[in-house]
């Protein structure tokens, strides 16, 4: 895939540029024909907004997991606890120590980073369903430490509140709009910086151990250190989402993340193709989206909870049964 | 373990006992469950998730038949387990079947899918509200007043015998149908070389999904036990689950009698866990055994090493 500046790129790079600028947009049209007693019924350009920060998030997130998951091949169950993790780094670093947004990220990340390579040290010789295991079991102690102990979160259940909007003198950026460029940088960033290193020597060892562990031995790659350089990205990018969100959502607590958002993700990587950047990131627009329209009391009554959770999985039961490949790739 | 008995005082002595008594029972039900993990890792490899929720069902379907049906619990609880079992039959025939010969990777994420299902499925089904055998249509040896009393004012209820007692029959009966019976003897063959088994004539498939059926009626009754310690929900599967996966990793994954050990000391550990330490961290004490035993002896207690896999 070569980046070319085509037609329908320069499109696309504009759409996504001026796309708050289209949402308040829209808004204003809808105001001026409410006017005239014409009601579009049309949702409120912020609430699009925040879905789309939401989406861009869950991209950030499936591009994390596709390193390990799909680059070099190993099923991560816990990515959620670096989620966790970078979430509660920057959460309490500004709400508890009035940090500011610009010196916690890079801790958060610093952080996610340090707890990757941590928890990458003794798995890395695991594999297939034990690497699986440890991983879902180190996420769930960490979503049963924050949910415990309230001396060092200082709320009940994980309840840290009024994380402070980052600011450059004076200028404070809580507006939807504003965190809409946020992510979107940070977005772009990541992709980045993970395309790199898909197209580079890291990249096609990750590849290489992904197809034949031994055969990638045998050719002199060093599997445990590219391992844990890939453990070590993922949970960066991970801890870098958490961070966003802790001043996203100004209020986290632990039932933000629970296990079953690692495999919400999971999902996203599978539905898109393990192994593709576009793949994951497709795999995040769509069911990121489809979370929030089947989101409770929106499509689906309430009585019916959490149906969407159901059509996970049957959406990841038949992926695997009819194209394991997901939806970008060819049948594998 | 007993040398923890030095505390002096009667009271505490009670206290003691009656942890070690709820241990046994969760330890029992964790070995029920357990067991159901391993037979099918033995068999194929698979890391059974959706098993927790075939476990849950169990329970659900048997209280629908009490208190919907009306049947007595005698006859609901064979009744839950025989349709558990095709339950746990037909999971593999549509999901797990299909991709015998496709990686590993696919068919877990397959199992994930599944237990999503299920246990979503059974949320908007029963709702997410905690429910109970309702008391009065129970037989009354359940009722918690029933009790043997133990020296030191430590109680035990006959429920309580009966689950712990219940379950090591099974567990015995199981042990004895897997090495002395045809089909017990087919199971091993296909757990040690499948392709093999199958060239002597053994009808794989077949074995596999007796294996399946085995593994959810005695998840079934698990389940049952669940609903008369504790209450019946639909997370349940989840927790409990992993729990008693945790115990069959622990004993050694793919050895029956493995996971019933492992069932007997996550269950003791995590009640005097919850008890002494703290209850929050109940179902943490699972995961660290867990992770402990992967991470440093990856065979379990009893499995042998295979080098391999881990």
């Amino acid at each position: 895939m070569k980046n070319k500046l085509t037609p329908k790129n320069i499109i696309l790079g504009l759409f996504v540029c001026f796309l708050p600028l289209l949402m308040y947009g829209i808004d204003a049209i809808s105001l001026f024909l409410s006017g005239y007693d014409i009601y579009l019924g049309l949702p409120s350009g912020d609430y699009m907004l925040r879905i789309i920060v939401r989406a861009y998030l869950y991209m950030l997130l499936a591009i994390g997991l596709n390193i390990v998951c799909g680059f070099t091949g190993q099923l991560d169950l816990g990515y959620v606890g670096f989620y966790l993790i970078g979430g509660y780094t920057a959460g309490l670093l500004m709400a508890r120590l009035g940090m500011t947004y610009w010196i916690a990220l890079p801790l958060a990340i610093v952080n996610g980073a340090l707890w990757g390579l941590l928890r990458g040290a003794p798995t890395l010789r695991l594999t297939g369903d034990y690497f699986a295991i440890v991983t879902f079991g180190f996420a769930e102690l960490l979503f049963r430490i924050v949910k415990n102990e309230q001396w060092l979160i200082g709320g009940p259940n994980g309840l840290v509140r009024d994380i402070p909007p980052p600011a450059i003198f004076g200028m404070v950026f809580n507006q939807n709009w504003h965190n809409y460029y946020h992510i979107l940088i940070l977005l772009t960033l990541v992709i980045f910086i993970t395309y790199r290193l898909q197209h580079s020597r890291v990249g096609r060892a990750w590849v290489a151990i992904r197809e034949d562990e031994q055969a990638a031995e045998s050719m002199g790659i060093d599997v445990s250190r590219y391992k844990a350089l890939a453990f070590t990205v993922s949970a960066a990018i991970g801890a870098l989402g958490g961070a966003f969100v802790a001043q996203f959502q100004v209020n986290i607590s632990a039932p933000f993340f629970e296990f079953w958002e690692s495999i919400f993700i999971l999902c996203m990587v599978v539905l898109g193709g393990m192994g593709s950047i576009r793949g994951a990131m497709i795999g995040a627009a769509i069911l990121g989206s489809l979370g929030e329209i089947l989101r409770p009391g929106f499509i689906i009554p309430y009585q019916f909870g959490n149906a969407r959770y159901l059509i996970f999985g049957i959406i990841l039961i038949l992926l695997m049964r009819f194209r394991p490949g997901g939806l970008t790739l060819k049948k594998a | 373990m007993l040398s923890i008995a030095s505390i002096p005082e009667e009271e505490n002595m009670a206290q003691f006992l009656e942890q070690i008594i709820n241990g046994l029972v969760l330890g029992g039900i964790y070995a029920l469950i357990a067991v159901g993990y391993t037979m099918v890792y033995g068999i194929i490899q698979l890391i059974n998730f959706a098993h927790g929720e075939i476990f849950m069902f169990g329970a659900y379907i048997a209280l629908m038949l009490i208190t919907v049906f009306g049947i007595p619990f005698w006859i609901a609880l064979p009744l839950s387990m025989v349709l558990c079992a095709i339950l746990g039959v037909l999971m593999d025939l549509v999901a797990y079947r299909p991709l015998r010969n496709a990686p590993r990777l696919s068919a877990l994420i397959t199992a994930i899918g599944m237990s999503l299902a299920l246990q979503n499925l059974a949320r908007m089904i029963w709702s997410a509200r905690p429910r109970q055998f309702p008391a009065e249509i129970l037989p009354t040896v359940f009722h918690g007043q029933n009790a043997i009393s133990l020296p030191g004012g430590a109680a035990l209820p006959y429920r309580d015998v009966f689950i712990i007692l219940l379950a090591l029959i099974l567990m015995i009966a199981l042990n004895r149908l897997i090495h002395l019976t045809k089909i017990g003897k087919a199971m091993r063959a296909c757990a040690q070389n499948q392709v093999a088994a199958n060239l002597m004539g053994i009808k794989t498939n077949r074995v596999i999904a007796i294996t399946f059926a085995i593994g959810s009626a005695l998840g079934a009754i698990a389940g049952i036990m669940v609903g008369l310690s504790e209450s019946v929900t639909p997370t349940m599967g989840y927790y409990k689950g992993v729990a008693a996966f945790a115990a069959a990793v622990l004993g050694g994954i793919g050895n029956v009698t493995g996971a019933m050990l492992g069932g007997l000391i996550i269950g003791v550990a995590e009640v005097f866990g919850a008890g002494y330490i703290s209850s929050g961290y109940r179902l943490a004490i699972a995961y660290i055994l867990m992770i402990a035993v992967i991470v440093i002896r990856p065979s379990g207690l009893l499995g042998k090493s295979t080098g391999d896999r881990a």
